[in-house]
């Protein structure tokens, strides 16, 4: 549907003529993104009306006031590399594309911080914050992802969450442009102070700005964020090099930087790799952790290397041999002295000890873990070559190092079953792909994620990914799973209004309170909640029945 | 491969953006991080790679028609391939390959650009990309007795190509690198008035036709002329010959060398040597059409399949093209051999290298955003103390000229047959 004249002209006297773009061809590229085929049953999803790109928090705001007045539904994304990002209710409704508020607004060393705009993705905030010693953490999605999504909007967990704590506790403050227009400045920053509260946006509001899943652009725009660094035991500037005749991908730092250590420790079983990590993670040594899908191998350059690189590792490595990737895990500490460094590798090493594990010489080569230590404190991107998509599945909630355990290997057993019929990615022997995530030295718990990998264009496949889904996430299921599933691992599996209608009343009523922030934050529903909530069902969902939803159906083009 | 054989790629862009960047890993400073001029300047998604597939998508399903936005997003792009190296860091999918088949397609459906439409007619008629006379083609050379291959025979024919034929003030460029070659003894001659066009950029601007044409018309000048050995100072013509007429089944037949490649050759036989001092801090910059897009041609033909369940793979393996063979470090070696010269790297090289702003037609076309993306790059060199850039195409140092003369930039410009000169 395309605005009328005057919604238009409302819209391009904020932003200006070269900044609102309605043309179709232009439109369609903002509607298709990973996981559409998932959730849409096809790659498109509703195109936008027009798309923005406003230049500041006044632009935004003044836009968003404008929807208020012509009931235009709006959304807004940072670089969009996220299920349901562009999604829209219906065809009414306008993006913001917030690549022009593209700035580091200030490193306060301090204080540990950073003011950050919302296109500045994790890995440019890294490289300046390297420079003052400090350090942002890794977000899950790869380098590309935006802080202010990944710690104001969006659920997701990642490796250095043990020293740096899960997304959505590292807010300070924010810059809040609510779906009335309204600029709403939390943290102290209206009361003269910088954006700094220890308590998040402030005063408990953490659970109303994200929650765990986040509100996904549902509830308005976070224009501006004050987020918490960590200290960086690095040097400020490093290089990546690959030699002349080898592909980009083999780029790596020659050695673990000064100021880390990094060891791959194998254990004899899964039970005695969970008693060391809980360990290693409670003695407060660690600066990054990963189970299992941390290797230390070589990244290939395309499917057909990787797959005769893993015929070869097949035969080299010996599960049985004790070198299990799957029994071993990546840990890195790091120290502002030598001496500080020895303190944490001796308890590393004892802890190892104690649960019986050894370092493989194949696994703890120097190399491989300068590799490991690149992959696990920055990123190794999102590996969605292998078949072209994944679910980060079920067991994100947060939760005690037992209950994580019981889920893991529940999902393992279930998705064996859809792993031998063929529809998902198969490791084969000894592989699996679990991890398990601990936040603040495992103080606050942990998160996991086993990740089923498919093809979406396989009609097997992508059938298969939503029976494994609907069977994991049901808490009518054996699994008995308590808590809000959460997006990233998934909310979004399923049509958002399935998933709340139906499974709001076992889980506490969740729903209905999450429906009355939707109504008072958004009275004219004009904020987009196709990865939120609506403030009032629509009669299409079904119980029991994997709804596709309508919305996209009966887009008139 | 048509543009519709393109479905799969089309369908597994994720949307994850690193087309619009180098890739992460090689990221040092933030000012210079971004790969894709054209999203740069343009802003809306569509102008990067990831939007392209998504425009191919949406005009297979009907969902959209070219239109004039459809071609202003196709056209204002140089065709560089930053976006399909950094792609391919994580992707086994083909974004230029895609791009180049839509310019294809909308040629082949009338649906043209006027600036280009102007350069083909030049072309065709004159058969070279400047819209000049052909009988003015060999006057860049005149008066250096150098042989004339229509008439004699040698060994090394030396391809100008359009640009340095008919832009005047590169003459000097064009004539140096002749020289130095003759002074070195090889027995080198030019096509004077019968040079004509290698085709290359037509084909980038989608006139798939004139590449073909061109081929051939090459094949049999140089049969005719019976050189064993083609060199060029143009990096286009270089890719032209070397990668394109392999990749449409037209390989020529004889060994071709992009200049550099025979100077760092001459050089380290000894006979050239560099002696003078030279004492300037400069920067390299790598032409696409000598680096990620000079690397050869792989052929394949095969099917997709499946292993470890889902996992996509070819049978026959396929080799992508991801810009490694391209030719990076012989020029590095040429210029690190200039004594007194301190030759400084910038933050995008080689694979990842920032496109100067003239390819793709953008230079005919839209000579503003030519412009644009060259003084970024001016800039660039300036932020790694750079007072010259170098470099090893006629294409990137006109535009750099017309880029600092814009913005009032005084970054000298040169390429590097001009700094062996210096140090000979």
């Amino acid at each position: 549907m395309k605005l009328s004249r005057e919604e238009y002209q409302a819209l391009e006297n904020i932003v200006g003529p070269e900044y609102i773009n309605q043309e179709p061809v232009i439109m369609d590229t903002y509607n298709q993104v990973w996981g559409n085929k998932f959730f849409f049953d096809e790659k498109h999803s509703v195109r936008p009306a027009a798309v923005l790109l406003p230049a500041n928090t006044e632009e935004v705001s003044a836009a968003v006031k404008v929807c208020n007045k012509y009931g235009i539904l709006f959304k807004a994304f940072s670089s969009g590399f996220e299920y349901l990002s562009l999604s829209l209710v219906h065809s009414k409704g306008i993006l913001f594309d917030l690549r022009r508020m593209n700035r580091i607004i200030e490193i306060d060393a301090r204080n540990m911080r950073a003011v950050v705009e919302p296109y500045i993705s994790i890995y440019r905030l890294q490289l300046e914050a390297a420079k003052y010693g400090l350090f942002t953490g890794r977000i899950g999605v790869g380098y590309s992802a935006g802080i202010i999504a990944a710690e104001c909007c969006h659920h997701g967990c990642q490796h250095t969450m043990v020293f740096t704590s899960g997304y959505g506790r590292n807010v300070l403050g924010v810059e809040w442009v609510l779906p009335t227009g309204e600029i709403l400045r939390m943290g102290t920053a209206d009361s003269g102070g910088d954006m700094f509260s220890a308590d998040g946006p402030g005063f408990s509001l953490r659970g109303i700005l994200r929650g765990r899943t986040g509100a996904n652009g549902g509830h308005g725009v976070i224009t501006k964020a004050s987020v918490k660094l960590y200290p960086w035991y690095g040097p400020a500037e490093w290089e990546q090099k690959k030699k002349p005749g080898e592909p980009l991908c083999f780029g790596q730092l020659d050695s673990v930087l000064d100021g880390y250590r990094v060891f791959v420790p194998s254990f004899p079983d899964l039970d005695k790799t969970l008693e060391a990590s809980e360990d290693l993670c409670r003695a407060e040594i660690l600066c990054a952790f990963g189970i299992g899908i941390i290797g230390t191998t070589q990244m290939q350059e395309g499917n057909d290397e990787e797959w005769a690189m893993m015929q070869k590792m097949t035969r080299n490595i010996d599960p049985a041999g004790g070198m299990s990737i799957a029994n071993s895990v990546v840990a890195v500490i790091g120290g502002q002295s030598t001496r500080e460094l020895e303190y944490k590798e001796k308890c590393l090493r004892a802890i190892t000890e104690k649960w019986g594990g050894r370092f493989s010489p194949i696994l703890n080569e120097p190399r491989g873990l300068a590799r490991a230590f690149a992959d696990i404190m920055w990123s190794n991107g999102v590996n969605l070559r292998s078949t072209g998509d994944f679910l980060p599945s079920s067991s994100s909630p947060d939760g005690s190092p037992a209950m994580l355990k019981k889920l893991a290997l529940q999902e393992g057993e279930v998705k064996k079953r859809y792993e031998e019929a063929g529809a998902f990615l198969t490791m084969g022997s000894g592989m699996r792909m679990v991890s398990w995530r601990p936040e603040e030295n495992l103080s606050i718990g942990a998160q996991g994620i086993s990740t089923a990998q498919y093809d979406p264009y396989d009609p097997v496949s992508l059938k298969a990914a939503r029976d494994f889904i609907d069977e994991l996430f049901d808490p009518r299921s054996p699994f008995n799973r308590y808590g809000v599933p959460s997006r990233g691992g998934c909310l979004q599996i399923e049509p958002v209004t399935h998933i709340h209608q139906n499974w709001g009343p076992l889980y506490d009523n969740y729903d209905k309170w999450l429906r009355q922030i939707k109504k008072m934050l958004d009275p004219n529903t004009v904020g987009d909640w196709t990865a939120y909530i609506p403030p009032e069902y629509p009669d299409y969902a079904k119980e029991g029945d994997y709804v596709l939803p309508s919305y996209g159906k009966d887009e008139r083009l | 491969m048509a543009w519709q054989d393109y479905v799969h790629d089309m369908q597994r862009c994720t949307r994850c953006s690193y087309c619009k960047w180098i890739p992460y890993r090689y990221m040092r400073n933030t000012d210079f991080a971004q790969g894709c001029p054209s999203l740069s300047r343009y802003l809306w998604h569509a102008y990067a790679a990831s939007g392209k597939f998504n425009m191919a998508y949406s005009l297979l399903q009907n969902r959209i028609e070219i239109d004039d936005t459809f071609l202003d997003v196709l056209y204002k792009c140089n065709m560089d391939g930053s976006c399909d190296i950094s792609c391919k860091v994580q992707q086994d999918i083909e974004p230029l390959q895609l791009m180049q088949e839509l310019r294809i397609k909308c040629v082949e459906d009338g649906q043209l650009i006027p600036a280009h439409m102007l350069v083909i007619e030049g072309l065709r008629k004159e058969d070279n990309m400047m819209q000049s006379s052909k009988a003015d083609r060999g006057k860049w050379a005149e008066g250096l007795k150098v042989k004339n291959l229509t008439g004699e025979s040698a060994e090394v024919v030396y391809h100008a190509g359009c640009r340095y034929s008919f832009d005047q003030e590169l003459w000097p460029v064009a004539r140096g690198g002749l020289q130095l070659l003759m002074n070195a003894g090889v027995d080198v001659g030019i096509m004077g008035t019968d040079e004509a066009c290698c085709g290359g950029r037509a084909y980038e601007l989608g006139y798939a036709g004139e590449l073909t044409k061109y081929a051939e018309h090459q094949m049999e000048a140089f049969r005719t002329a019976g050189v064993k050995m083609l060199v060029t100072p143009c990096s286009d013509c270089y890719a032209c010959f070397k990668v394109l007429y392999d990749k449409i089944g037209k390989k020529l037949g004889i060994e071709v060398l992009h200049i550099t490649q025979y100077l760092d050759r001459l050089i380290k036989e000894g006979k050239l040597k560099l002696t003078k001092k030279v004492p300037l801090t400069v920067t390299y910059h790598d032409p696409c059409h000598l680096g990620r897009l000079g690397e050869p041609w792989i052929h394949w033909q095969g099917k997709e399949t499946k292993v470890m369940g889902q996992m996509i793979i070819h049978d026959p393996p396929k080799k992508f093209r991801r810009g490694t063979n391209g030719v990076y470090e012989t020029p590095r070696d040429i210029l690190k051999n200039i004594p007194g010269l301190n030759f400084v790297e910038m933050y995008r090289i080689k694979e990842y290298s920032w496109c100067c702003g003239a390819g793709g037609g953008v230079i005919d076309a839209y000579p503003d955003f030519a412009t644009w993306t060259g003084s970024e790059r001016l800039k660039e060199a300036r932020a790694v103390g750079a007072r010259a850039i170098v470099t090893a195409c006629p294409w990137c140092k006109r535009n750099f000229l017309d880029a600092a003369k814009e913005t009032g930039d005084n970054m000298e410009v040169y390429d590097i047959i001009e700094l062996v000169q210096k140090a000979i």
